[in-house]
């Protein structure tokens, strides 16, 4: 009985397993994402950008709604940093009287630079790869 | 009268339940187990099955689909009559459950109902106390409220904080990285079919080890003489009138004065949502919180994970028969300070949370 208990825990797991797991297996592909034209940010200043796309979600396209803080260094040079807070994925807030990012769920905080300098998170806010395209900004987004 | 009694015995035979019958009258139960100090596992039986009966009639109007399931709970809700006492009822219950059963299992921790031979009978409670938490979790995802949404996105990230296996525990509960259709299907899923199916095997196991073992006697004996209750039909009119008071005392007070909270459709893109922690999750909240870095791990699966496993253990690892209070208080004060300390933290997050502004 037990060898054939195992069999058709076998004939059946196999199949069901590989069935449930398919989608939990892919891989996020980087995707070039166009942010518009992002011009009179004065240097130091931060700024919100709001995107959409379309991603493939299972069996539908759905929109794909996010944002990034651009920051402008100056000479045109930007720096873009996820939203995404490293303790808790939490969307973390510019402040600008303060002058940091501000994680509200835990008060997490990081500088002008993304380091950061109070509440739980220790890493960095991601810095985003990004390219300017005919006056576009294009920022690169794993999806 | 005795014409009408041999039809139902006729109907009983035919549907061959006599015996289940005469196995439930035989059943007994002794009159010392029937107290107010011991009505909460017969509450939670009561709140478990109006659980299931509000849920599976929830589903009638359920479309698991990103934004459209907003609205098909709102339709439920409010455009269907006793749509808000329906969802009232499952929502106060899940809440009042985990209370009944945190006191169900405190009781019996105090007057040491858990020692052999009635191992069982608590660690299937354990697990009960463990699985109820993750029908919570994929619950709230459903209504697609930014709430839900945004209290998912914390946990899935809390989940793959956990080293080498919590990225691949994500991907696998939500069917990818997304909190998006895959997810809330899963979630969906999960919540009405394979969860339920789990509690329904839990508290299957939890009775059969019960009328195995036997309920626990009083550790004082009454004074008053002991009688035997029949399960049927003495023992279910009790939980008749339970299931009557309880439903009556939900649905009243949910319609009148505790409307589930309900609030925005979920919008991924919205930063200014700042998700606060059910009351049932501060303490973990808290200790996420207080280990940072490389020691996340620590709070997010070392601590929750230790005292699940003490909970399971507990009946192996304090064996003597002894159950009174005073004999045992060194067991007793090591599970008060426990309670100490997952009340502090939950306030401490409490106080995080719900009192500080940001503006």
């Amino acid at each position: 009985m037990a060898a054939l208990t195992g069999a058709a825990a076998i004939v059946t797991g196999i199949p069901i397993s590989k069935y449930v797991i398919a989608p939990s297996l892919g891989k996020g592909d980087g995707k070039w994402i166009d942010l518009g034209e992002i011009g009179g940010l004065a240097a130091g200043k931060v700024q919100m950008v709001a995107y959409e796309f379309m991603v493939k979600d299972g069996w539908l396209v759905l929109p794909q709604k996010g944002f990034v803080w651009v920051k402008s260094d100056g000479d045109g040079k930007l720096t873009v940093f996820s939203s995404i807070c490293t303790h808790l994925a939490c969307n973390v807030i510019w402040r600008e009287d303060a002058g940091i990012f501000e994680c509200p769920c835990h008060s997490g905080r990081f500088n002008l630079e993304g380091k950061p300098v109070a509440g739980p998170p220790t890493r960095p806010l991601t810095v985003l790869e990004h390219k300017i395209e005919e006056g576009k900004v294009k920022v690169l987004l794993t999806v | 009268m005795k014409n009408s009694e041999n039809m139902s015995q006729g109907l009983l035979k035919l549907l061959a339940l006599d015996h289940a019958v005469d196995f439930l009258k035989n059943t007994t139960i002794s009159s010392d187990a029937l107290t107010w100090k011991r009505v909460c596992g017969s509450i939670a039986t009561v709140l478990v099955i109006l659980l299931f009966l509000s849920g599976a009639f929830m589903a009638l109007y359920y479309s698991p689909y990103p934004g459209a399931a907003y609205d098909s709970v709102q339709y439920a809700e409010f455009d269907l009559p006793f749509g808000d006492v329906i969802r009232g009822i499952h929502h106060w219950s899940w809440n009042l459950l985990l209370v009944v059963m945190l006191l169900h299992m405190t009781r019996t921790f105090f007057t040491g109902a858990y020692k052999p031979p009635r191992e069982m009978v608590w660690v299937s409670g354990v697990l009960l106390l463990l699985v109820v938490p993750l029908a919570i979790i994929t619950g709230d995802l459903l209504p697609w409220t930014q709430a839900g949404y945004w209290t998912t996105r914390v946990r899935v990230s809390i989940i793959s904080s956990v080293p080498v296996i919590g990225p691949f525990m994500v991907d696998l509960l939500q069917g990818g990285p997304r909190t998006g259709i895959v997810a809330l299907t899963r979630f969906y899923v999960l919540h009405v079919i394979f969860l339920p199916a789990g509690i329904i095997s839990l508290l299957a196991l939890h009775f059969y080890f019960l009328r195995l073992k036997g309920l626990a006697d009083p550790i004082m004996p009454s004074r008053l003489p002991k009688r035997n209750i029949a399960l049927l039909p003495d023992m279910i009119n009790r939980w008749l009138i339970l299931f009557i008071v309880v439903t009556l005392a939900i649905g009243i007070a949910t319609r009148f004065w505790f409307a589930v909270p309900y609030g925005d459709p979920a919008d991924p893109s919205d930063s200014r949502f700042v998700p606060k922690p059910e009351w049932w999750v501060l303490f973990l909240n808290q200790l996420v919180s207080i280990f940072k870095g490389p020691f996340t791990i620590v709070g997010s699966a070392v601590i929750p994970g230790a005292l699940a496993g003490l909970l399971l253990v507990l009946p192996f690892i304090s064996r003597s028969p002894e159950r009174r209070p005073v004999r045992r208080w060194k067991e007793i004060l090591v599970a008060m300070l426990i309670a100490a300390a997952i009340l502090g933290l939950s306030v401490m997050s409490w106080i995080e949370h719900f009192t500080s502004t940001v503006a």
